[in-house]
């Protein structure tokens, strides 16, 4: 007896692999590339806006003069909705103040330092998440990409079964072909747990929307946002009679003293200045896969609870631990690396099934030079074209059109490559 | 311990329990240690032992001219043949758009039955925003796998009948 699929599953599974991969393969390739470099935003908006004020901690009362003198630019304009104060930490050591229409930093004083200028490693991440689409277009399409690798992972285990047999046979020198399929093979399996934590987590976040709108339907009347209250928590009915800020310095005096082991990431205002405002801050907890816990304090800076997600419901646990697990921000810059280097070989993967296709194809007698050119484009086209970004970051500054010179290029390269290229033409098969 | 099991000429299953069960006691060891977080650091040295190995493998790789496997995939036909292009139009649909449909169609349908179970709603409304992008992947897997389009038909209509009774039952409020 064995546990071995039947040979018609096998290649069933095999046609499915290829439909799947060939389907999603240069968009898989596109993401899993852009989430490798974007593995370190932290590092790269940093080094972006190197002379952005730099500082361990900041005062709690320098914070509220900091929030103040944001709002104080704002006035005679349209109030913000959400107000968000990144606090300095190990990974970003800065004070910036984000409001509905601007950033800007602060320094330790709370004085407004100069605005925030890290576009490219914005549009970075908005290439990764979004493909710079719409965002509920674009966080869809990238959850359907997670979904598509979920389902190679599948097809890729089923298809091989000598898959994990042969998982530390790496005949990285032969020829034929062997070589290519071996590396792809090996670098799939000892992925796996990698690949479908992200394929699954990042398929999470990009589907959600579509997903709650399902629920919303069948259980709330249509309200997508009462789908999310019971996991991260509501917002209070908005009253905009103006107000007072609220206590900011009082909240983050509070959690000094009663959560001293949380480390605060973010304070957020909602809806500042109106009488239906509150105050959330944001603390991460150590050797805890969890994006932080949400503290609750009212306008007068008095604490009112958390949400939950440190120690509340399992599904509000698993939800919040959701991010950081795609993210890889959980350890430090050693987790960070090991993503980037697992990153690294998924992306490898992306680019050789193709190439395994066509090698295919090419030894049965199928020589498709226009094919493989495009391949060829697609995998050289999309690094060069995220490189010529970068340039033009360093050379235009941090208004230059990121998107338009990546998506340019990343077109050009392929076309260019596929004009080059000689036309179809049959060829004997290597091997019958 | 994997590798020795896997390296043998015939299959050992003493080797191979060895092998799981350390990795199974490494996760243990990691939850024990530090939860969802120790597992998930534990995982990260398991795979990086694993590529360590692996980058040992390739770098003593005898050169070699073995030929690589040529199992036909089906994706495109070889020449002379026809394409197919409404069958595979066809099979996109159900494969992406069915299956995703039967996908949220399931996952509500795991939300409101979780809820009626008295579940809480946190973990009833996590539940459904997990199992939906899973259940995708697996009804996409489904309809690729089945061996006619009726099969095919067949799966993705089954996915939405449980949603049906719920719904007239009037949800989880």
């Amino acid at each position: 007896m064995t546990a071995a699929p039947e040979a018609s599953t096998v290649k069933r599974a095999l046609s499915a692999h290829a439909a799947i991969g060939l389907l999603a393969s240069a968009l898989l390739y596109l993401v899993c590339l852009t989430g490798m470099v974007a593995v370190f935003h932290s590092e790269l908006q940093r080094l972006e806006q190197r002379n952005a004020p730099e500082m361990t901690a900041i005062a709690p009362e320098a914070v509220q003069r900091g929030v103040a003198a944001v709002l104080a630019t704002e006035a005679g304009e349209p109030a913000t909705t959400h107000l968000y104060v990144h606090l300095p930490t190990s990974d970003v050591p800065r004070a910036t103040v984000t409001t509905d229409t601007q950033a800007l930093h602060l320094d330790a004083n709370g004085a407004i330092a100069w605005p925030e200028e890290v576009a490219w490693t914005d549009f970075l991440v908005e290439l990764h998440y979004m493909l710079n689409l719409p965002a509920l277009v674009g966080l869809t399409i990238v959850g359907a990409l997670g979904v598509m690798l979920l389902a190679l992972a599948l097809t890729g285990v089923i298809a091989h079964p000598r898959i994990f047999r042969d998982a530390f046979r790496l005949r990285a020198r032969d020829s034929g072909g062997t070589a290519l399929a071996d590396w792809h093979n090996r670098l799939s399996v000892w992925t796996l747990p990698f690949s479908v934590t992200i394929a699954l987590t990042g398929a999470v976040i990009g589907m959600a929307s579509l997903t709650a709108y399902g629920l919303a339907s069948a259980s709330y009347g249509g309200d997508v946002e009462a789908v999310y209250a019971p996991i991260f928590g509501g917002e209070d009915a908005p009253d905009a009679t103006p107000a007072p800020l609220p206590d900011i310095a009082g909240a983050l005096r509070h959690m000094a003293r009663d959560y001293p082991d949380v480390t605060l990431t973010y304070v957020i205002l909602h809806d500042p200045g109106t009488a239906g405002q509150h105050v959330q801050i944001v603390g991460t907890h150590d050797r805890r896969l969890i994006f932080g816990e949400y503290y609750h304090f009212d306008a007068a800076g008095r604490f009112e609870g958390t949400a939950g997600l440190a120690d509340g419901a399992l599904g509000q646990q698993a939800a919040a631990s959701n991010y950081s697990l795609h993210f890889g921000d959980y350890g430090g810059l050693p987790v960070k690396i090991a993503y980037a280097v697992l990153g690294l070989a998924l992306t490898a993967i992306c680019a050789t099934g193709t190439y395994i296709w066509l090698g295919k194809r090419r030894r049965r007698g199928l020589v498709e030079p226009r094919l493989r050119a495009a391949w060829d484009g697609v995998v050289w086209g999309v690094p060069l074209a995220l490189a010529a970004t970068l340039l033009a970051r360093l050379a235009l500054g941090n208004d230059a059109p990121f998107a338009a010179i990546f998506w340019l290029l990343a077109a050009l390269v392929p076309l260019a490559a596929i004009a080059r290229a000689p036309r179809y033409r049959p060829a004997p098969p290597e091997h019958a | 311990m994997l590798r020795i099991a896997w390296g043998r000429a015939r299959r050992s299953v003493p080797h191979n329990l060895a092998g799981w069960g350390l990795l199974a006691a490494a996760a243990g060891f990691g939850w024990a240690a530090g939860g969802a977080w120790g597992v998930a650091v534990a995982a990260l040295f398991a795979m990086g032992l694993a590529l360590a190995l692996l980058a040992l493998a390739a770098w003593r790789s005898p050169p070699g001219r073995r030929v690589a496997s040529n199992r036909r995939a089906g994706m495109l036909p070889d020449s002379g043949r026809p394409l197919g292009l409404w069958r595979r139009i066809a099979t996109f649909l159900l494969g992406v758009l069915g299956a995703f449909a039967g996908a949220v169609a399931l996952a509500v349908t795991l939300q409101l039955a979780a809820r009626a179970a008295g579940a809480a709603e946190a973990d009833a409304n996590a539940l459904a925003l997990f199992a939906q992008p899973l259940i995708w992947a697996l009804l996409a897997y489904g309809v690729l796998m089945a061996r006619s389009r009726a099969r095919q038909v067949a799966l993705l209509a089954a996915s939405g009948i449980p949603l049906l009774p719920l719904l007239l039952l009037g949800g989880a409020r």
